[in-house]
């Protein structure tokens, strides 16, 4: 981890100068988390890390208002991305919200992202001093002493299913590249846990999580997809699609409003499910309908950045539907 | 005054019982059963665990003003024998029962002061919040579970404060010693419990003092609201300081002052009901005006705003209260990390040396 | 009778009384055309369904159908041109997608998706229209009402009492 930190530090000083912003993650209070930094001189450069706390997707900076673009047109915006960020990217190039030779692309394969509520339901911390990640196992130092983890019971769920560790765009490589964790027949694996229950199951299930939900939109807002939060349907009086009203119709209609927007784009980036305050399962309703792009159209989203999504367009000839 | 009782650990659930049974009992409990270190506040029922040693993730806020309230029913009438003549009735009742909230902490109470000040104080004052707030007392620990994210200390409050509770709850070995703050607290826990033994007084005693003596974060405020007035057209400085906001508002969501709210009227056909939900300042469309005109267009302005409204108009305006209760919910629940102290702190700095 | 709440149990049991709710998305060019012709030949089919006329199925948006069964419209229907036939020449294969994407996903969400059904019935075919009905309403009477993705029963407001009556006169 830290030859790769060093080796970034590297390769922005190289490239700071062609640079309008740089943007990656840097330390936070909580030793478990980062927080996303801007990095315009050469002296910040230092607080700039690699590590599997670095969880947040950054894409989502290019193209959220104030979406960040160089004012200079000779410079371009340099960017930290791991592999299921890298596809975000290319999502984001399909559609057309970023130019890619506007990018500078640090690309760093990842072997998953420390999700500090699972952390918290192994041991219940205080005052974390340290804390780091050797080989499979989580060391961290507490008011309480010093606790090691599975680094696999404290993983983000999407890292356990994770197809695509390695960037799937980027003009530089940190690192080396690494191995998926998981076989192709099990990524949907818990999309299918759940398909197998019986409806009234799965309506109890649907139900009782998404009661919890409080509809303050942060896993729309957190999406890089979601690009017109700001004019969001969801929100909008007129049309009306949704009351104010915090009912189970409610919630529901708000998740399935954020998912159909998102089928066929989504590209299991993660973020709608870690920034959830509520801890609610969303991002397996994006993930059923990427199974049914995969199964139906042969589609994956966020890999060739010339495909269209395709729900944005048709095939005369198909059969079977 | 009632004066102490002292609830044993193996009796709390039975003593929840019976106070749920005189009054509508709200405790803080896990809100997902393989999830128990999320948290929230919840109606008392049978079979329920309260969970008392940490903070909850979710502040008793709705409590007092629900997420969702409707302020009044209306349905349009038309007489068919005489069509020029409509009419509107309109419904506003509300029933409101009395409630006790079982297990908050100093910070939530306190929070609960700004709240106040906002909807009873001055010439409009909120029947609504009013009538909950009349009929609705507050048992609140003495907190000794401060994380990293805490910091109560530093806005005028502190773990062993009791400023807006009706009763203390000291935990002790084996139990809790329940003392009455208030006149109206006064018969509630009747019955429910033993007199405390002069031990677990003596060692109640201690707890106080010792968590009183405890200071809870160590951001220093003062001066900070003129620093916020010099800093306020510093772009740069809320440019470094909040670039990272995703204008999620999740801190809104869980912050215990947070009381920003949108009216609408929800009409289907000829009936409907005007609806009080909470909204974020931290939403696009929350300043968003029916011309178009958005006074403010940029996430920055948003922080700023909310940085100035907690720490420098409510102090303004409400005689130095501070409009924070220092739980770090916000700081805990933020997910890019962002840290209000780190901002609301370097205000000071350059501020000084700019004179 | 009035009822605040328009989605209480108690409303839902009064609809099922009076024949189940049943929408149905027709484009304007062919399959309303359709069920016209089957009007003017008088062929019989049940009353539950209840039209909207919408230019083309490219116009359906797939929480037309969401929100209809998610606050318990008993059943949806579409139906437009053959594929290769849309008057707008590719609507209809934009829909096509669409709408058999949300046929999967609808159930996973825990939506019956048997009380959602699309069909391609062009102008003439009223025989055809009369069929996919019949058909499709007998397929939701045996399903019953629907009572959407509402906990039962308490969650719903409380119905009025005591209201404050004031007249206010309207303006003519």
């Amino acid at each position: 981890m830290e030859t790769d930190t060093m080796q970034l530090h590297k390769l922005v000083d190289e490239a700071l100068p062609e640079l309008d912003t740089m943007i990656g993650w840097a330390a936070s209070y909580d030793p478990l988390r980062t927080t996303p930094i801007f990095i315009r001189e050469a002296k910040s450069i230092p607080r700039l890390i690699w590590s599997p706390f670095c969880a947040q997707n950054l894409t989502g900076y290019l193209v959220k208002p104030p979406a960040l673009k160089p004012a200079d047109k000779h410079k371009r915006i340099g960017i930290c991305v791991k592999g299921c960020d890298s596809r975000s990217l290319v999502a984001l190039i399909q559609e057309k919200f970023v130019t890619r030779d506007r990018l500078r692309i640090f690309g760093i394969p990842c072997r998953g992202t420390v999700d500090w509520r699972q952390v918290m339901r192994q041991v219940p911390l205080s005052h974390v001093r340290s804390a780091k990640v050797e080989d499979n196992l989580l060391i961290v130092d507490d008011a309480g002493g010093t606790h090691k983890l599975n680094l696999e019971d404290v993983l983000a769920r999407k890292c356990l299913r994770c197809r695509y560790p390695n960037p799937v765009v980027y003009d530089a490589l940190i690192g080396e590249p690494t191995v998926s964790r998981i076989t192709p027949e099990d990524i949907y694996r818990d999309v299918e846990a759940l398909e197998k229950r019986p409806l009234e199951e799965r309506l109890a299930f649907w139900q009782s999580e998404l009661d919890r939900c409080m509809r303050c939109y942060a896993c729309r807002n957190a999406c890089p997809l979601c690009v017109c939060q700001e004019r969001c349907i969801a929100e909008t009086r007129d049309p009306k699609w949704l009351t104010q009203r915090m009912g189970i119709p409610e919630k529901f209609l708000f998740h399935f409003i954020h998912a159909i927007h998102l089928a066929g784009r989504c590209t299991e980036c993660g973020e709608c499910e870690r920034v959830c305050p509520m801890e609610i399962p969303v991002a397996l309703m994006k993930e059923k309908l990427n199974k049914i792009m995969e199964e139906m159209l042969g589609y994956v989203a966020g890999l060739d950045p010339t495909a269209i999504p395709p729900l944005l367009t048709f095939n005369p000839s198909e059969t079977g539907i | 005054m009632a004066g102490k009782i002292f609830i044993s650990i193996d009796r709390l659930t039975s003593t929840l019982e019976k106070l749920s049974a005189k009054i509508d009992l709200w405790i803080p409990a896990s809100l997902q059963p393989d999830k128990r270190e999320l948290t929230g506040f919840v109606p008392y029922h049978a079979g329920i665990v309260p969970i008392l040693d940490r903070q909850s993730t979710l502040p008793p806020k709705k409590i007092l003003l629900p997420q969702v309230e409707t302020l009044l029913r209306f349905e349009y009438r038309k007489d068919p024998r005489n069509p020029l003549k409509g009419s509107v009735s309109l419904d506003d009742k509300t029933e409101v029962r009395p409630a006790l909230v079982f297990g908050a902490r100093p910070c939530d109470a306190k929070a609960f002061l700004t709240l106040d000040r906002v909807f009873t104080n001055g010439p409009y004052v909120d029947p609504y919040y009013l009538e909950r707030r009349r009929n609705t007392l507050f048992a609140t620990l003495v907190c000794r579970q401060a994380d990293e994210a805490c910091f109560c200390s530093s806005v005028g409050s502190g773990p062993a404060d009791t400023e807006g509770s009706d009763f203390r709850v000291i935990p002790v070995d084996g139990g809790y010693v329940v003392d009455a703050l208030t006149e109206k607290a006064q018969s509630l826990f009747n019955s429910l419990g033993d007199t405390p033994t002069q031990h677990q007084e003596a060692q109640a005693r201690q707890v106080v003092e010792k968590t009183s003596q405890h200071r809870v974060g160590d951001l220093d405020l003062a001066g900070s609201t003129g620093a916020f007035r010099k800093r306020f057209e510093e772009d740069d400085y809320w440019q470094e300081m909040a670039a990272q906001c995703l204008s999620c508002g999740i801190c809104t969501h869980v912050c215990p002052t947070c009381y920003c709210f949108t009216i609408t009227d929800e009409i289907k056909n000829l009936h409907g009901e005007r609806l009080r939900s909470w909204d974020s300042c931290m939403f696009y469309q929350y300043s968003l005006e029916a011309s178009g005109h958005n006074p403010r267009p940029s996430k920055l302005n948003r922080y700023r705003n909310r940085v100035g409204h907690k720490f420098s108009y409510i102090p303004e305006k409400y005689d130095g209260l501070i409009g924070c209760c220092g739980c770090g919910r916000c700081i805990r629940s933020c997910p890019v990390s962002i840290d209000i102290r780190q901002i609301v702190g370097r205000l000071k700095e350059n501020a000084c040396e700019s004179e | 009778m009035t009822d605040s709440n328009p989605y209480s149990t108690a409303a839902t049991a009064e609809a099922a009384e009076q024949g189940l709710k049943i929408l149905g998305f027709l484009c304007n060019w062919c399959s309303y055309g359709g069920a016209d012709t089957a009007g003017v030949c008088r062929f019989r089919q049940p009353t539950d369904l209840r039209i909207v006329r919408i230019p083309c199925t490219g116009r359906m948006d797939p929480l037309f159908v969401a929100k209809s069964l998610i606050y318990g419209v008993d059943g949806v229907l579409v139906s437009g041109c053959h594929p290769k036939d849309c008057h707008y020449a590719v609507g209809n294969l934009h829909a096509r997608r669409r709408l058999e994407v949300l046929k999967s996903f609808l159930s996973f969400m825990s939506i019956d998706a048997r009380r959602f059904h699309y069909a391609w019935v062009s102008a003439s075919e009223g025989q055809r229209w009369q069929q996919v009905v019949t058909e499709f309403s007998e397929q939701i009477h045996r399903l019953g009402p629907n009572l959407g993705v509402r906990k039962q029963p308490g969650e719903n407001l409380k119905p009025l009492d005591g209201q404050k009556q004031i007249t206010i006169p309207c303006p003519a």
